[in-house]
């Protein structure tokens, strides 16, 4: 029977459990107004901008890729190149952001406000992971530091980070399938 | 080994859940703001709502103005674990700021103007109509006041090297920030998912909120307890 | 390249595949009139959604080579998400 390692710690496992939790009663609520006045939201969902739903998720599932390497090149301890896929992984998180804050600037530009049932689900959902988003940078900046101190440099802490940023590209994941694309 | 001589704070953490527990009566029995009227009804449902509460509302929220000075000994108790954590004691004075200047629209906003509609049930449905709208959007939009603290009892958990709370309750207390956020919706939907009745605006947010209560009681009295075999 | 990164890497691949060709499911991309719904369509980009979600826990959040109770437990979060969105959807 091959050993089991859990990734990262129990108290991040908290927080990323608890974490999906929550987005999963969000989900639910939305699908159950989405069930309850399905033609009003297939009209406003035409107005969302597909490819740019798929850039993003591109670019949030590359980001977690960099950052899953990062974890393992922490671990052979080559520190350098761990450095680099985290700093990647980083300004994958940040193209994000500015994408979905120009994605935001011509949807309420064009009249797709919160008046709109559908797109006050869009704004809160999104707007919550973006949130996450933030946050997750912040953790992945704790880890640079992490990894930048020669005292330091433990894999635990890379992985602890690591955990919470593939939540967030998890919950994006999922939000493009019930938003973007699903009819 | 010493053991310290904690009295006072073991006492404290059981006034603690007991201060928060006359709150909870005082809010769902006799004041009736949680969980909340709703808001999309006309003036004259709101006066009825009135009238129908209005020696419970009385009773209920003069015993609030009385009993609101607990805080102060509520919050002070977390400040207090906070400065035995090894980082600064700015955000034990962080945590008490924050959670005192929620206090102001959070609970003495929505005490005044309830307490005003109870007062001339005869007044104008329009007036009375508008005290139940700015009571019910000040108590429960007004919770970003509080994010601050959450904040920085989050980060001081984070950094502390005392270990005096666990870190899983740092994160907690960011889904507070989280759900938090998401309530400052409620002052643009007078209905559905995102009003201050709403499934996410405030039932999700209040298995949160009962979660993170629950477990600050808990980790509270754990700290003493740890505190006293010092 | 260890034998562990090159499996990241092909998860990645096959994360970058699934969504574009999820997106190439979606409704504006295809018809220029008013998006109709579709039931086989939604089911297919839900199923592909739990694939790409559970390639992420299993092999990203590397839950693949984690203790029995986290592989257990985030399984039972994908089945009771992914159930009651179908649940809804179809009823």
């Amino acid at each position: 029977m091959t050993q089991t390692k859990l990734p990262g710690d129990r108290d991040m496992w908290i927080m990323v459990l608890g974490d999906m939790t929550v987005f999963a009663g969000y989900f639910v609520v939305y699908m159950l107004y989405r069930s309850w006045n399905h033609q009003e939201f297939l009209v406003a969902q035409q107005h969302l901008n597909i490819t740019i739903g798929v850039v993003n998720t591109v670019v949030l599932v590359t980001s977690s890729w960099l950052v899953a390497r990062s974890v393992q090149a922490t671990r052979a301890g080559d520190i350098e190149q761990a450095l680099a896929l985290v700093l990647s992984g980083g300004v994958g998180g940040v193209l994000f952001m500015v994408l979905k804050g120009y994605e935001w600037a011509s949807k309420i530009t064009a009249g797709h406000t919160n008046s709109d049932m559908f797109y006050s689900f869009y704004y809160v959902i999104t707007g919550v992971h973006l949130v996450h988003v933030l946050i997750g940078l912040i953790v992945l900046g704790v880890v640079v530091r992490e990894l930048r101190n020669p005292a330091r440099r433990r894999a635990q802490m890379v992985e602890i980070g690591a955990t919470y940023w593939h939540m967030v590209d998890l919950l994006w994941v999922i939000i493009f399938a019930l938003f973007y694309v699903m009819r | 080994m010493t053991t310290t001589n904690n009295r006072d704070v073991q006492w404290m953490t059981w006034f603690f859940p007991a201060w928060y527990a006359v709150f909870g009566v005082i809010i769902c029995l006799l004041t009736r703001v949680t969980p909340p009227p709703r808001p999309d009804v006309t003036a004259v449902d709101k006066v009825a709502f009135f009238a129908q509460h209005h020696t419970t509302i009385q009773i209920g929220f003069v015993l609030l103005l009385i009993l609101l000075g607990g805080a102060a000994l509520t919050n002070g108790l977390v400040c207090y674990q906070i400065k035995r954590m090894s980082v600064g004691s700015v955000f034990a004075y962080g945590y008490i700021g924050g959670m005192s200047v929620g206090a102001l629209p959070g609970f003495l906003l929505v005490t005044v103007c309830f307490l005003t509609a109870a007062y001339r049930p005869d007044r104008n449905p329009e007036l009375i109509s508008l005290l139940y709208d700015l009571g019910m959007l000040s108590y429960n939009g007004s919770l970003g006041c509080f994010t601050a603290a959450y904040l920085v009892l989050a980060i001081a958990i984070l950094y502390d090297r005392n270990e005096v709370f666990p870190k899983w309750f740092a994160y907690v207390s960011i889904w507070q920030i989280i759900t938090e956020v998401i309530a400052t919706q409620m002052f643009v939907f007078p209905s559905g998912p995102f009003a201050w009745n709403g499934s996410i605006a405030f039932w999700l947010a209040v298995v949160v909120f009962s979660i993170w209560l629950g477990a600050l009681i808990m980790l509270l009295r754990a700290a003493a307890a740890k505190e006293a075999a010092q | 390249m260890t034998s562990e990164s090159r499996r990241t890497t092909w998860v990645w691949a096959a994360l970058v595949v699934l969504t574009v060709g999820t997106g190439w499911l979606a409704p504006a991309a295809h018809t220029a009139h008013i998006t109709v719904a579709s039931l086989p369509i939604t089911v297919l980009v839900l199923v592909l959604a739990v694939i790409k979600s559970r390639l992420i826990i299993r092999y990203f959040m590397e839950v693949r080579t984690a203790p029995r109770w986290l592989q257990l437990t985030t399984d039972a979060w994908l089945a009771a998400l992914f159930g009651a969105i179908m649940v809804i959807y179809l009823v």
